[in-house]
C-alpha cells in the first residue's frame, strides 16, 4: 500500500536531478530493490505510472534491479543468503546458528540512475 | 543523458526524522513508535499504560489513524495529552507527519511521547517516525505465523508485546511458533506476554518501559 508514497518519493528525486542536470523529459528511471525492501514490484510500477500519466514524464519507464538477500551469521559472521525472503529462515550453512542473522543486505529501495532529455 | 544517481529513496523521510528524534532528545522524551495490525490492542495498551503509569511519567500520545478521532478521546480520557492524525487512506505515518503533530503537544511536560501508527504489519516498518524505539504488539487471536509472513518489523522492533493472553486457551495460537520465528529474526528482542483486558504481565512492559526512559535521561 505504501508504494505510492514511494512512487511519489521517486518522481520528487528524479525532478530533483534532472533540474541539476537542465532536463525536462524523463525517460528511463532505475530503481533498485532488496529481497525484504517490503515494496511489492508490481505494484510500485502500477503507481508510478498513474502518477506520470498525462504528465511530462508520460513516457517515462520504470526499471527494477533485485538484489537477493545476503545475512552475515550471528555466530561464526560466515555471509550467505539467497534469492527470496525465505532465505531469512536459513540456518547459517557453515555453522548451524538458527538465531539472529544480520541482514547486510535486502533492505535496499535506492533509486540508481535516470536516462532524461 | 544519463543521469548516475544512488539516492535512498526514503532519505526525505530518513532526514526529517532525524530532525524529530534530534528535537524529542534534546528534550529528553522518550519515543516509541506502535505498530501492529487493527485490532491488536494498540490503543488499549496505551490506555492501561497512561492510567498505571500515571503517576510516574508525563506521557503523550501521538495517534494515527484513517479516519476518526476515536483513538486520541479514548487516550485523552486518561489525562494525557493526546493529538490524532488522520492520514485520510494513507497507510502509515512519516516523519513529516509526526513533526507537524509534535506542535499541538507541550513537550516541555513530557517523559514519554507514544507514536500509535497506522494499524498495518507493512507499511509503517518503512518509514522511521524519528522513534527511539519500535514495539511491535502482537495478538494471539491473530496467526501466530506473522513473525514469518512480515518480518521486519520483528526483525528491527526492541521489544514483542504479546497481547490477549487471557485467550490463548480458546484460540489456536503456537504461542511457541511465534516466538521461535521472533527470536530467529531478532536475537536480542524482548517478549512480554500481557492481557491488556486483565492486566497480566504489563508489569514486565512498565519496567522495560522505566529502563529505556532511565538510558534516555543518562
Amino acid at each position: 500500500m505504501h508504494e505510492m508514497s514511494i512512487a511519489q518519493s521517486l518522481l520528487q528525486m528524479a525532478e530533483d536531478e534532472m533540474t541539476r542536470s537542465g532536463c525536462t523529459r524523463l525517460e528511463k528511471i532505475w530503481v533498485t530493490l532488496g529481497a525484504i525492501c517490503g515494496v511489492e514490484p508490481e505494484s510500485l510500477k502500477v503507481c508510478f505510472d498513474i502518477l506520470v500519466r498525462d504528465t511530462a514524464y508520460a513516457e517515462a519507464k520504470l526499471h527494477i534491479i533485485k538484489l537477493p538477500l545476503r545475512l552475515r551469521c550471528s555466530s561464526c559472521g560466515n555471509i550467505f543468503g539467497g534469492e527470496g525472503q525465505d532465505a531469512l529462515w536459513m540456518p547459517c550453512p557453515a555453522c548451524g546458528e538458527q538465531l539472529g542473522h544480520v541482514v547486510e543486505q535486502g533492505r535496499e529501495l535506492l533509486l540508481n540512475r535516470l536516462e532524461a532529455r | 543523458m544519463k543521469i548516475p544517481v544512488v539516492r535512498n529513496v526514503l532519505e526525505a523521510n530518513e532526514k526529517m526524522a532525524a530532525h524529530v528524534r534530534d528535537t524529542l532528545t534534546a528534550k529528553d522524551i522518550l519515543t516509541l513508535n506502535i505498530i501492529s495490525s487493527p485490532g491488536a490492542g494498540k490503543t488499549a495498551l496505551l490506555e492501561r499504560t497512561l492510567k498505571d503509569l500515571s503517576g510516574e511519567f508525563r506521557m503523550a500520545v501521538i495517534e494515527g489513524d484513517l479516519q476518526t478521532d476515536n483513538d486520541a478521546r479514548r487516550v485523552a480520557a486518561t489525562g494525557a495529552q493526546a493529538v490524532q492524525i488522520n492520514t485520510e487512506g494513507g497507510c502509515h505515518l512519516d516523519s513529516n507527519l509526526v513533526l507537524s503533530a509534535l506542535e499541538s503537544l507541550d513537550l516541555d511536560h513530557v517523559d514519554i511521547l507514544f507514536i500509535e501508527n497506522v494499524g498495518n504489519l507493512v507499511c509503517p516498518v518503512e518509514f522511521d517516525c524519528g522513534e527511539d524505539a519500535k514495539v511491535a504488539l502482537l495478538s494471539v487471536t491473530e496467526g501466530d505465523d506473522k513473525p514469518e509472513k512480515y518480518p521486519l518489523l520483528f526483525n528491527l522492533a526492541k521489544v514483542l508485546v504479546l497481547n490477549k493472553m487471557d485467550l490463548l486457551p480458546y484460540v489456536d495460537f503456537d504461542l511457541g511458533r511465534a516466538c521461535n520465528f521472533a527470536t530467529k529474526l531478532n536475537k536480542s528482542l524482548e517478549i512480554f506476554e500481557v492481557s491488556c483486558r486483565n492486566g497480566d504481565g504489563l508489569q514486565q512492559w512498565y519496567a522495560w518501559l522505566r529502563r529505556m526512559r532511565a538510558t534516555k535521561q543518562m
